[in-house]
């Protein structure tokens, strides 16, 4: 009997499922998403396309509910409790200005208003030894106030927890034991790492989103358990990785970035297969794009993100968002013509979508020089109002002294410009050269402006991945459970032998072991992978390097060998020391991989349309991106249409079909 | 010249700014020290052939608009034809980049086709150069003691390293290594701003890319000299006092007259301080670059400065002041002078710009260093050095922002207690935000910082702590912030120091240093500050009860509830 490996990626406005069958190609499905219950639209999805929940053997999923409580700010009200006399230190959130040219400046708000940052005394040194016990008198007026106030959710963090967690411990037994049924959040297990304020802020996060997403998570569970499903729930993490909806209650924060990320380890298993290493991962959609970048096949991840200016220190895949898509608005300024950071979103959106929208935008213009179909969103679902583009572009086209369609044209290369210049930025601050990788489109908006992006950049080849509008669920059924732990480990690399490094390690991946078996999979399908955060003697930040041995002197090479790359200078000579040691506990998930046979025989024409390129009209061919075959060869000027996206190929891009069905352009030499 | 359409002319002013960013970026990182890396103590401009900005990336804000009069400055001093390709200069001579020697200034002319099409310059903190004490000395009173000084210096000759000029470099430096680190970093960071602009050439050409430069700066003139033809005529004035020069002066005065005629400005800082003996001064392209800032707070804030910015602006410093050293003034902190002027610009102007202008900020860095030997680590040398965070002033509808960092600093943030206490033989027992230390107001003005140390071996304290003179002010009948004090309590002695600026009082084992530092200007009347927000104040500790009823007349119940009748008594009385 059939069997469904099922992924769902509830966005803000669309329910992506994509379904592998275990007899049969990869299919993909669409649906609303219901805000006010996600799971309902999550199982109206799966209904549509699986006859018989039961028969579903694994179901992973990403979401925004936690997001979207913490940016819509609907989680818990948290109550914070820190160290006697330094409980400002998450008040003033140290002190720094994220923007240096506003007199009125304003910090980021704080998920913690100042009256309920409570502090208690009892005090570690840097060195663990005890300066003045915990007191636990003093929890006695916090637990009242927790009670009488009603409040759900307590973090604690305190200082020198990172490597000395025994007086945190020693508050969550007071805690727990005062304040049945209220989550409690400590510092050092959210995040091992030193920088008071932001671990609190870390565990404040953890706190603030965890009630919401136990909500969804056990209502989730509820409903597909109702409908049959016997598979356990799998959430996508932040990290790249997936675990079970139990274990990710217990730490919610990690999964507070789980729906972008499956674009990014979508890029990984391109890569794996595909023979390119080094990806530029582009997720456009119609108010901001995401970068993300794969390197030598491994998705960049950083221990450290912002939302909103809160810092949160944990493993993430490394995504830049700019503020720039299809609603960006086009406008004139002392007679100068600019695109965006105004963006039409998607109320009123584009003028074209006719809901009121009369300003120009990146998505008017394509449409006015027919590089968009008015039938081409949404497999025709949604149509578009040409005339209405037409008139947004005619009103603002004189005064800039040019005629509509040079207009809209310059509409697209100012927007395209903008975002090539962003990306570039973004690489060079990594230490790497865009002229190095390969661009995947991704996302509704993503293989239109493709290769015009990597002109921009001088890049030569472009992907356009199977269903690229459901990429990132597609991703989320590549991946594999995973569970990241860490210790502090401060010791002058010098001092430290290869003994030493396994002690730690082996019980790191002791406790990895217990995670990922409890969570069902076998001895035999577990591996680990271990790094070790480093730096100079003296610098402030670490850098992760991944180890395969534990002889300290490849390792300190590699170490080297990593500032270099990331800071474009090293110094072998001088002084290392370790901060923390780290495993990634993998247990490997079953996949079918059944190969897609795709298309056989001719491309079938949708048609023709008269497209603008460089200021001529050509007669470009439509073509249907599902009868393309591997033995396809085209070139640009093409068009190439799918239900979920449209591939504008312009002149002098050559397009194949590579063996797992992805659109390649290449561009021309010269 | 070409025509060019706006298409064009914005795809190229997007990508002058673009190339700065990459430049800035590459600056980050690769640089050595944390100052630039993490504190972004640093700027970066891609200039044109004739000196003029192109694009600018906004770091530092003492750093807008400064490097491309080095480049107009080294021009003058030996002509335009003294650029060569592959040359890159170095120069950090106080009198002509305007700031202290630390602030190290590097200049790369750019070349396509054998011909100059531009500058790529940047400005960096470098760690140490070379002055009688660590850093920064806060008692010097001649430049020489205060580092090497370089005039406009090739490093590299037409493409080739000179290897015993930066031997030197490396020489006089108490961390060499670092210093020539940050060195190629700059360097490396003009070369990405060549690559990126010889590309630009390639796509464009010459003729288009001057053709849209000069649309590029004919529109953002436009820009300003709309805005500031829409303030009214008139001249605005604005005093206020430094503490002292920092070897015991009197008050140093900083006065301005602000003139607003049709679409320029002028600030004239005639009637200012004369040139101080202590380390308060700085070269007149500073100066300049201040009063840009304060311009830009308040005019075309979100604009990206190029060559048609500030043209409507004039900046006047007669000669001798503070403004405007000369030869052998001592400039070592330079910055505290221009904090203040910043915040007298913005006073001057209040009157006409109501919704833009706040009031004053606490101030100044509030620089505390405390150096010694660490017995934790086999007494080695140390050196902590921290600024310290303050109140800012309000603004029409908002609050001011408690403990922030102030005006002149780039992106400092404190050093956390886990970091601090790891590091230093100091343990930091308090750190808060010190309620009532804002001024008072309709809006009320941010609070100042409380920080204690408790020093755990043997050690020296030095201090640059300003503005007890003239504190954050308030604006339309807002009240002032608190003054800052040191108050340091050393065992075995009965006295108690309060200080505001020393260079290297013992602070044996066991000694508590508390710094407070001021708040920032309240705006409008305390009385109409609306209840139900000083309430809120009152809950979160930001105002203490007492100030609660007796500055702004709002009176409680029992259940912390605003008490009515009582708030009205208190405030028609």
């Amino acid at each position: 009997m059939t069997q469904y490996r099922v992924s769902a990626d509830i966005g803000g406005t669309f329910t992506d499922i994509v379904i592998e069958p275990s007899d049969g190609p990869v299919f993909v499905g669409k649906v609303p998403t219901t805000p006010d219950n996600p799971a309902v639209g999550v199982v109206n999805g799966i209904r549509e396309l699986v006859p018989n929940l039961e028969d579903i053997s694994f179901f992973v999923h990403g979401t925004t509910v936690g997001l979207n409580a913490f940016l819509e700010r609907r989680g818990e009200r948290v109550l914070l409790i820190t160290t006697a006399g330094l409980g400002d230190a998450y008040t003033i959130a140290r002190g720094n200005r994220h923007t240096l040219y506003e007199l009125r400046y304003q910090k980021p708000e704080q998920l913690v208003p100042r009256r309920d940052v409570h502090e208690v005394r009892g005090r570690l040194a840097w060195d663990g030894s005890e300066i003045e016990p915990l007191n636990a008198a003093d929890f006695q007026p916090i637990v009242d106030k927790v009670k009488a106030e009603g409040i759900n959710a307590v973090a604690v963090c305190f200082v020198h927890a990172y490597a000395h967690p025994q007086h945190e411990l020693a508050a969550r037994e007071i805690l727990a034991a005062a304040l049945p049924g209220v989550s409690i959040s400590l510092s050092h297990e959210i995040a091992r790492e030193w920088r008071e304020y932001e671990r609190a802020s870390s565990a404040v996060m953890n706190a603030y989103v965890a009630p919401v997403v136990e909500r969804y998570l056990k209502s989730l569970r509820g409903e597909l358990h109702d409908l049959g499903m016997q598979a356990t729930v799998h959430i996508m993490q932040s990290n790249g990785g997936v675990s079970t909806a139990e274990t990710a209650q217990k730490h919610p924060v990690f999964t507070l970035l789980s729906g972008p990320v499956g674009g990014t380890i979508a890029g990984t298993a391109l890569a794996a297969s595909g023979g390119r290493k080094n990806l530029l991962c582009v997720d456009m959609g119609g108010t901001s794009f995401d970068l993300s970048l794969v390197m030598d096949g491994h998705a960049n991840a950083t221990l450290e993100t912002e939302l909103e200016g809160l810092p949160l220190l944990m493993s993430i895949i490394d995504i830049e968002t700019i503020g720039t898509g299809g609603g960006s608005i086009a406008w004139m300024e002392n007679g100068a013509m600019r695109v965006g950071p105004h963006s039409a979103g998607s109320i009123p959106g584009p003028a074209c979508y006719g809901r009121g929208g009369t300003q120009p935008t990146v998505t008017d213009a394509n449409l006015f020089l027919g590089r968009l179909g008015e039938k081409s969103l949404l497999g025709g679902d949604m149509s578009l109002d040409k005339q209405a583009a037409t008139t947004a572009i005619e009103s603002l086209a004189p005064e800039a002294g040019l005629d509509s369609t040079a207009f809209a044209e310059g509409v697209l290369s100012i927007s395209n410009a903008a975002m090539a210049d962003a990306m570039r930025t973004i690489t060079i601050s990594q230490g790497v050269d865009p002229r190095e990788f390969a661009l995947v489109a991704f996302g509704g908006a993503g293989p239109m402006a493709a290769a015009f992006l990597a002109e921009e950049l001088d890049i030569r080849e472009v992907v356009v991945p199977r269903f690229p509008g459901t990429f990132s669920a597609w991703g989320m059924l590549q991946t594999d459970l995973r569970h990241d732990f860490t210790q502090s480990f401060f010791r002058a690399a010098a001092t430290v032998v290869g003994a030493d490094l396994d002690a730690v390690f082996e019980e790191l991946e002791a406790n990895g072991r217990e995670a990922i078996l409890s969570e069902g999979v076998a001895e035999a399908d577990i591996s680990f992978q271990r790094s070790a955060d480093m730096r100079y003697l003296g610098q402030e930040y670490s850098i992760n390097v991944l180890l395969d041995s534990n002889d300290t002197e490849a390792i300190g090479k590699a170490f080297h060998a990593a500032h270099e790359r990331r800071y474009g200078h090293s110094s072998p000579g001088a002084p290392v020391e370790f901060v923390n040691l780290r495993v990634a506990a993998f247990g490997a998930l079953k996949k079918y991989g059944n190969e897609d046979p795709g298309a056989s025989g001719d491309a079938a024409m949708l048609g023709e349309r008269q497209v603008v390129f460089a200021g001529k009209t050509l007669t470009t061919p439509i073509v249907a991106r599902d009868s393309l075959s591997t033995d396809y060869k085209g070139a640009g000027p093409l068009v190439i249409e799918e239900q979920s996206a449209t591939t504008v190929v312009p002149p002098g891009w050559h397009v194949t079909i590579d063996k797992l069905g992805s659109i390649v352009l290449t561009r021309e030499e010269g | 010249m070409a025509n060019v359409d706006p298409v064009t002319t914005e795809i190229i002013r997007n990508a002058f700014v673009s190339i700065a960013k990459d430049m800035n970026a590459t600056l980050i990182r690769s640089a050595f020290t944390p100052v630039i890396y993490e504190g972004k103590d640093c700027s970066v401009a891609l200039i044109d052939p004739e000196g003029e900005v192109l694009g600018q990336s906004l770091g530092l804000p003492l750093f807008l608009g400064n490097l491309e009069i080095c480049v107009k400055l080294i021009a003058e001093q030996h002509g335009w034809d003294y650029f060569k390709e592959g040359d890159v200069f170095y120069m950090n001579d106080s009198y002509m980049t305007g700031t202290h020697l630390n602030d190290s200034t590097i200049i790369m002319p750019i070349f396509w086709g054998g011909e100059r099409v531009g500058f790529a310059a940047s400005r960096a903190h470098w760690l140490d150069v070379g002055a009688k004490d660590p850093g920064t000395p806060v008692d010097s009173h001649e430049i020489y003691q205060e580092g090497m000084r370089w005039g406009p210096t090739r490093l590299y000759d037409g493409g080739e390293p000179r290897e015993d000029v930066i031997d030197l470099l490396r020489r006089n430096s108490r961390f060499g290594d670092a210093t020539v680190g940050d060195m190629n970093a700059q360097v490396a960071a003009g070369r990405t701003g060549e690559k990126r602009m010889q590309a630009l050439f390639d796509r464009f050409g010459a003729d288009t890319i001057w053709s849209a430069r000069d649309e590029i700066f004919r529109q953002t003139e436009a820009r300003e000299r709309e805005a500031v033809s829409a303030l009214p005529d008139g001249v605005y004035t604005a005093e206020g006092f430094l503490d002292n020069d920092g070897l015991g002066s009197d008050p140093l005065p900083v006065k301005l007259a602000l003139t607003v005629t049709g679409d320029a400005m002028s600030v004239d800082l005639d009637g200012s301080a004369s040139q101080a003996k202590g380390p308060v001064n700085c070269g007149i392209t500073q100066t300049i670059a201040a009063a840009r800032v304060a311009y830009k707070l308040l005019i075309c804030s979100d604009v990206s400065p190029n060559g048609g910015s500030f043209r409507p602006l004039e900046v006047l410093a007669p000669e001798g002041t503070i403004f405007s050293a000369q030869e052998p003034a001592a400039c070592g902190w330079y910055f505290s002078s221009l904090g203040l002027l910043i915040d007298l610009v913005i006073k001057a102007l209040a009157p006409i710009m109501p919704d833009k202008a706040a009031g004053a900020h606490y101030g100044d860095s509030m620089v505390i260093t405390v150096a010694g030997a660490d017995p934790r680590n086999d007494d080695q040398f140390y050196l902590m050095i921290e600024p310290t965070t303050g109140g800012w002033g309000a603004s029409r509808g908002r609050d001011g922002q408690s403990s922030l960092i102030n005006n002149v600093n780039g992106s400092f943030k404190d050093i956390p207690v886990e970091i601090f206490e790891s590091k230093y033989p100091l343990r930091l027992t308090r750190y808060g935000i010190l309620p009532d230390s804002g001024g008072a107001g309709e809006w009320r003005g941010g609070n100042g910082t409380y920080r204690e140390y408790l020093v755990e071996a043997d050690s020296d304290l030095f201090l640059w702590f300003e503005r007890s003179v003239t504190t954050g002010w308030g604006l339309f009948d807002g009240g002032a912030g608190s003054k800052p004090v040191v108050v340091v309590e050393r065992p075995d002695e009965e006295e108690v120091l309060e200080l505001l600026k020393v260079n290297g009082v013992k602070v044996p084992k066991g000694t508590v240093i508390r710094s407070h530092t001021g708040g920032g200007g309240g705006y409008g009347k305390a009385r109409e500050r609306d209840p139900a927000a000083v309430r809120e104040d009152l809950i979160d500790g930001y105002v203490t009860r007492e100030s609660a009823r007796d500055v702004y007349g709002v009176e409680f119940d029992a259940e912390m509830n605003v008490d009515t009748e009582a708030t009205a008594r208190l405030r028609s009385g």
